[in-house]
């Protein structure tokens, strides 16, 4: 999975003097994509597909914090869907217990970030000082006793089965938030999927960021250097966890229901683990892409199985895309089309 | 008194069990650092194919019950090697050297495998029995000793014995011991250590599908959960009887299996804790676990 570090050229400081020269045709392109994002509602009344819409910004986040550790710290968690899973179910216990919107919906996500922070850290110290290989066993360990203690404390979450919240879901969060209004739900998915990428964009162009990444492609020769190689190590999985967590709060929002398989078991993991693949690890925009089209090629082939019991197996079709991914396209979807786009470049101007 | 030796008995029966599956996985991940996490896929696909062969052909009930048994687990032994052949030249051997890679195709195994045992046999579990000559049970003391558990602990033995054997006395026993300890030396020596990983890995494999065939009746079903279930423990086995030895793995596997059986009867949501703090402690102490190699 060793991606090329390319040593971006920053821009011209001469044309910072034009504010009309800043905006060069590519974060033009950007802002058109948000625009047409946030009109979005508009134009589709379907709440279907706002849902759908919702979900993949939503996964987005995920997957990008999954991305942080596989893509640009070079370390492989089997155990990240702990953090989002005690997002999702931080929001849905405090819908249901604390009474008064805002109060919940603001310990919530206190309780995310301080909990996602603490247990990153302690997973993050026990296990990275270990050779590589024991991080995914001892991630995927924490996140089976997660597991098992969301089935076993049946009086606070139900056990197996879950619970549904919508009821208690607020009607006018500060006032001016339905989040019972899919519409609503849609915005502030793109609003935190948007402030996500540019923090996460933030933190990998700078210098910590560019640490991690010269740790992942030479661990021996940054320490060398005297980097303190498990302090930034620790940096991103504290980072990726607490995104994760900040996910599934957003997550429990849009979907209303909490159980340990649809939010914390390991089948999630391996799910944002798909996106990030094929999306392309080591990019930014690579686990959005990879988001989506796991998010609507899933969603067409549940509705292909009233057609064959075959697409009822679909998790199949994905097994074998992700195995030839990481055989023939290790840089994923946006990864290869980056590469291919770069050569032909350099081909010209050589 | 009774109550303890019960448990013990159990504990060991079930850690023999878990040591056939965490055997191969060891020496996969000592001679070739590849943490190898379709092994608990492996392990289902041979439990169910060993148990449809059993059944298809006649089961527990008819006459020849007994020799049926052990076609199916032939069936499975056959079915792992075929599986381990294809596995590791298809895909691990493409991606040799990277860890990453090497992890994450794993995994992509691990979703095919298991699904597809979901295809060819359904979500459903298949109830399975053991054959008569191994039911029922007989009394020590008090202890009440089941058939099937002293058959599952004589039988894992024998293979823990040939192992060992095979590891000191074979020239490739040598030469994969070797390579646990250093495989770029004993690739200078001119030794294809890579032909000597695809064997391991078949036979790692192998040994996964009869653990899992006989794990089947152990349980009374096997199910499409049983995978992932499993390959947890087998890695903390690994990790606690350190990388690439078998000994440490029989080991480690007789202490967890004794930690389950201990915790299935006081506490059973808490055995995977204790395993883990186990783990834990073990790697705290010495990083390299119990009988691993300096390395």
């Amino acid at each position: 999975m060793k991606t090329t570090t390319k040593v971006t050229a920053y821009t011209n400081p001469s044309s910072g003097l034009n504010p009309l020269r800043i905006i060069t045709w590519q974060k033009g392109a950007w802002i058109v994509c948000c625009l047409m994002l946030f009109a979005v509602p508009l134009l589709i009344t379907k709440n279907s597909y706002l849902f759908l819409l919702t979900n993949i910004f939503i996964w987005s986040v995920f997957a990008m914090s999954y991305n942080l550790l596989l893509g640009f710290t070079g370390i492989i968690s089997f155990g990240h869907a702990m953090f989002f899973g005690i997002g999702a179910y931080s929001l849905a216990l405090t819908a249901r217990h604390v009474p008064g919107g805002e109060v919940g919906f603001i310990l919530a996500i206190l309780a995310t970030v301080v909990i996602c922070f603490v247990l990153s850290l302690i997973v993050g110290l026990l296990s990275l000082r270990l050779r590589d290989t024991f991080y995914a066993l001892i991630t995927l360990a924490v996140a089976t006793i997660f597991v098992i203690i969301a089935e076993q404390w049946r009086s606070m979450t139900m056990g197996n089965d879950g619970f549904n919240f919508t009821a208690s879901l607020s009607r006018d969060l500060f006032g001016f938030i339905n989040l019972l209004d899919r519409r609503h739900v849609y915005y502030i998915a793109l609003i935190f999927l948007i402030g996500m990428f540019l923090l996460l964009k933030r933190f990998i162009d700078s210098p910590v960021g560019r640490t991690l990444q010269a740790i992942r492609d030479n661990e021996a020769r940054a320490a060398s250097l005297g980097y303190a190689v498990l302090n930034y190590k620790l940096i991103s999985n504290i980072l990726a966890g607490v995104m994760a967590g900040l996910a599934g709060v957003v997550y429990a929002i849009s979907i209303r229901f909490v159980s340990p398989d649809s939010v914390l078991g390991v089948e999630n993991t391996i799910d944002v683990l798909l996106m990030t693949v094929i999306g392309g690890v080591g990019t930014l925009l690579g686990p959005i892409i990879g988001a989506a089209v796991v998010e609507v090629s899933s969603h067409y082939l549940m509705g292909l199985a009233n057609i064959h019991p075959i697409f009822e197996r679909w998790v199949i079709l994905f097994g074998v895309v992700f195995i030839l991914i990481i055989l023939f396209f290790p840089a994923g979807i946006v990864g290869t089309i980056k590469q291919k786009f770069l050569s032909k470049k350099k081909g010209v101007s050589s | 008194m009774e109550l303890h030796l019960t448990l013990i008995f159990n504990g060991l029966a079930t850690g023999m069990l878990i040591f056939l599956l965490a055997a191969g996985l060891s020496l996969i991940f000592g001679l070739m650092s590849v943490l190898n996490f379709a092994h608990g896929a492996l392990f289902m696909f041979g439990a169910y194919m060993g148990t449809w062969v059993y059944i298809l052909i006649g089961g527990w009930n008819s006459p020849w019950g007994n020799l049926n048994f052990f076609v199916g687990m032939i069936a499975a032994a056959l079915i792992g090697v075929v599986l381990g052949y294809l596995v590791e030249r298809f895909t691990v051997r493409q991606v040799y050297g990277n860890h990453l890679r090497q992890i994450l195709i794993t995994t992509g195994v691990m979703l095919v495998v298991a699904e597809l045992v979901k295809v060819f046999w359904g979500p459903n579990l298949i109830r399975v029995v053991q054959p008569e000559f191994l039911q029922g049970h007989f009394l020590v003391g008090d202890v009440r000793l089941t058939y099937y558990r002293v058959f599952i602990i004589l039988f894992s033995t024998m293979i823990l014995i040939l192992l060992l054997f095979m590891l000191k006395k074979s020239k490739i026993g040598v030469v994969v011991r070797a390579g646990v300890e250093n495989s770029q030396m004993v690739q200078a020596l001119g030794i294809n250590i890579r032909k000597v990983f695809t064997l391991v890995f078949i036979f790692g494999t192998m040994l996964a599908c009869i653990g899992g065939y006989m794990w089947g009746p152990f349980q009374g079903q096997v199910n499409p959960g049983m995978g992932l279930d499993l390959m947890l423990i087998a890695f903390i086995v690994v990790a606690i009887g350190g990388l690439g030895s078998v000994a440490g793995s029989a080991i480690a596997a007789v202490l967890v299996g004794l930690s389950e059986a201990y915790m299935a009867y006081y506490f059973p949501p808490g055995s995977l804790a204790v395993n883990m703090l186990i783990m834990a402690a073990v790697l705290l102490i010495k990083p390299t676990g119990l009988l691993g190699a300096g390395r």
